[in-house]
């Protein structure tokens, strides 16, 4: 009893590992980019570069301003030729010092503020986030900026109605400063499931979406039909195996990318070969077909992935026909039983698992399709061939624009997991078959 | 198994095979016309031949060097893998712990997660941790990639290995743990050996992650680097095809010669019973 227990312990411990780096690696960052999805996440925008849930400050920028901006505001009071103007911009001065004296009295900030303006002084630049950005109360940041919104405006009237010109100027530029220091104040940009929305009511996400759907359904379907042929075929004793296991292998082991290059040259207008001989052999009017019409496309597509592919699939189905007892036909054959009834009574019905297994994965490879089409045609001609991975890519990384993509990166998540469900439930316990038993 | 192959199953044979290697055959046969001869010109064969494009592919852009980055990032992530899979795999076949299944159906979840699902995460992570443009930049994301693929596999080849040797080690007082060195290891060596070619093929093949976190020209891979030949005004074909063809010829090699291993891999695993 002792060495099970001991036995138990150490199986933990062995799977754990790998367990947690599993999880780290995948269920967090998925995790990750749904919360991403929920902000207006930018990374081109400073103010939006950061995923901020609460109110915040860049103290960087709001200690630069400040210096002058105390300054100036105090200037302006004695400058001022009218009594009137004179005393607004007391108030505006004094209202400003009570907001920075609140700044400075919330929880540490005193101290990260002297930091920061250490910093400034010396003209460095302040790459460590947690120093650049305190966190500040909702209400506060509205309030503060209000304040500033309307201290602006007060501002510019004053500067518009003065007849004294270097008032004027002075007031208009104190002006100018107290919008720059509204700028510094960063309000969430936690924006819920309105990124959601908007991609819900989107032509274009649907339109990638559905481009992904018929690339995956026809490139599987076909592929099972081919590939369970040449099993079918290959499967028996004949002189130059070898040549035909590799030959099939072969465009299986090429990287995806290499194979869209090739084929890209194939369907090429002017050079390609194979576009050339389909304009020969009359299936198009002209060789450029391939690769400037969304069908066309489609097409190209959907055929450089059967290309590839379909060994893959041959060898996933040979290796479930060959786990199908030779004795079986052999047994139909002295019942009487022909090839193609042998097919439907014995081949099929023992296959189905092994068939269910491969359209699982196929369709689940199919469905996050990449590098083919994105290398392929880019996605185009205009978006005809756009898939929804290819869309997330484009919002993320070109767009940098890691709020919106991550939607998009969500729906693929989900999609997938719509698919594997289903997948699952047709397959059952037979996909853990031999694995979870002693 | 008896059936026997007539001469017009070898015809067939030669057509389909021809079918699929076209590709690699026009591409090869392009790879060695002379620059000048490629365009507007469907001629299968040159007059005479050049190395001209495999000159240029090699000259234009640092191929060999992205051959060896494909290569060692590549190798780290199979021996990585490799080493947490097999570890692990051995314990959810072998071991009597719990969840078994639950374990399992997170594993196959985790290798059925699209990549593009991860990549923004993963691609600040790696900016945070100053790893872009490196080799450990593409490892630690490709584990997601090849961890469960290779647990996957494993499982299925170590439940093949007969119960029987384990149970006489453990009356003759082996550890698990010296059961798994000694008698399941050497048996599983040959299965182990072939999810690491898949693992490593994997690994070679991957774009999206490339493309995206080595951005640097003498970090891409093979995959990325290949995509990047055609730039926004000429497609030079002479280059790609030349340049195709090099890439392909070590996965050419490593098919010739672990075809059987690959193949078996995925029908029987190691040990007959």
């Amino acid at each position: 009893m002792k060495f099970q227990l001991n036995e138990k312990q150490l199986g933990y411990a062995m799977v754990a590992p790998a367990l947690i780096l599993v999880i780290l690696v995948t269920l967090w960052p998925v995790a990750q980019s749904f919360y991403n999805s929920l902000f207006d996440y930018r990374l081109n925008d400073p103010s939006r570069s950061e995923r901020f849930l609460s109110s915040n400050m860049d103290l960087e920028r709001y200690a630069n301003d400040y210096f002058y901006l105390s300054r100036d505001l105090e200037a302006l009071e004695g400058q001022s030729p009218d009594p009137d103007d004179a005393a607004v911009a007391a108030e505006i001065s004094q209202e400003f010092e009570a907001y920075h004296a609140e700044l400075l009295e919330m929880d540490g900030l005193a101290e990260q503020y002297e930091e920061v303006e250490g910093m400034i002084a010396s003209f460095t630049a302040i790459s460590d986030r947690d120093l650049k950005y305190a966190s500040v109360e909702n209400d506060w940041a509205e309030d503060f900026k209000a304040f500033l919104d309307d201290a602006n405006e007060q501002l510019l009237t004053i500067s518009n109605e003065s007849e004294n010109e270097e008032f004027s100027t002075t007031a208009g530029n104190v002006a100018g400063s107290l919008d720059s220091v509204n700028t510094a104040v960063i309000e969430s940009n936690f924006i819920g499931l309105s990124n959601y929305q908007r991609y819900l009511t989107d032509g274009r996400m649907w339109q990638s979406l559905s481009n992904t759907m018929i690339f995956t359904l026809v490139s599987v379907f076909v592929e099972l039909v081919l590939g369970l042929m040449i099993a079918l075929l290959i499967n028996r004793a004949f002189i130059g195996r070898g040549i035909v296991r590799a030959s099939v292998l072969i465009p299986w082991a090429i990287p995806t990318a290499v194979a869209a290059m090739m084929w890209g040259f194939l369907y090429d207008g002017q050079t390609g070969i194979v576009a050339h001989y389909f304009e020969q052999f009359g299936l198009i009017d002209d060789a450029s077909v391939l690769l400037s019409t969304g069908a066309g496309g489609m097409f190209s597509v959907i055929f450089a992935d059967v290309w590839k592919t379909t060994p893959y699939m041959a060898l996933l189905l040979l290796a479930g026909l060959q786990t199908i007892s030779g004795s079986l036909y052999e047994a139909a054959e002295v019942d009487g039983a022909g090839k193609w009834q042998q097919f439907w009574q014995i081949t099929l019905p023992l296959l189905k698992s092994s068939i269910l297994v491969a359209l699982l994965f196929r369709t689940l490879d199919a469905f996050r399709v990449f590098d083919l089409i994105f290398v392929l045609t880019g996605g185009g001609p205009a978006n005809a061939t756009e898939s929804i991975s290819i869309y997330a890519y484009i919002t993320l990384f070109s767009q940098s624009n890691f709020g919106a993509g991550s939607v998009l990166s969500v729906i693929v998540f989900i999609s997938v997991a719509i698919i594997s469900t289903l997948f699952i439930k047709f397959i059952g316990s037979d996909l853990f078959a031999g694995k979870t038993n002693r | 198994m008896n059936k026997r192959a007539g001469i017009g199953f070898y015809i067939f044979l030669v057509v389909f095979v021809f079918f699929v290697m076209f590709p690699f055959i026009w591409v090869f046969l392009t790879s060695i016309k002379p620059p000048g001869e490629i365009f507007n010109n469907f001629n299968w064969f040159t007059a005479d031949p050049s190395l001209a494009s495999y000159e240029n592919a090699v000259t234009n852009r640092p191929l060999f060097r992205y051959m060896w980055n494909s290569f060692v990032v590549s190798t780290l992530t199979t021996l990585i893998a490799i080493g947490f899979a097999s570890i692990a795999a051995y314990a959810l076949t072998r071991l009597p712990i719990r969840f078994k299944g639950v374990i399992l159906g997170i594993i196959l979840a985790a290798s059925m997660f699209p990549q593009i699902a991860i990549i923004s995460p993963i691609y600040n992570f790696v900016t945070a941790v100053g790893l872009r443009n490196s080799y450990m930049g593409l490892v630690i994301p490709y584990i997601t990639v090849s961890l469960p693929l290779a647990i996957w596999i494993l499982a299925t080849f170590f439940q093949k290995i007969p119960w029987e040797l384990e149970e006489s080690a453990k009356l003759d007082g082996a550890s698990p743990f010296q059961t798994f060195r000694k008698i399941i290891f050497p048996l599983a060596a040959p299965g182990v050996f072939t999810t690491g070619i898949l693992v490593f093929i994997a690994a070679w093949n991957e774009y999206l992650f490339a493309l995206t976190i080595n951005t640097s020209d003498e970090w891409r891979t093979v995959p990325v680097g290949i995509s990047f030949y055609q730039s926004q005004f000429t497609i030079p074909w002479g280059d790609i095809s030349a340049a195709t063809v090099i890439v392909t010829i070590p996965i050419v090699i490593l098919v010739l010669i672990f075809q059987r291993r690959i193949v078996a891999g995925l029908t029987s695993g190691s040990v007959k019973e």
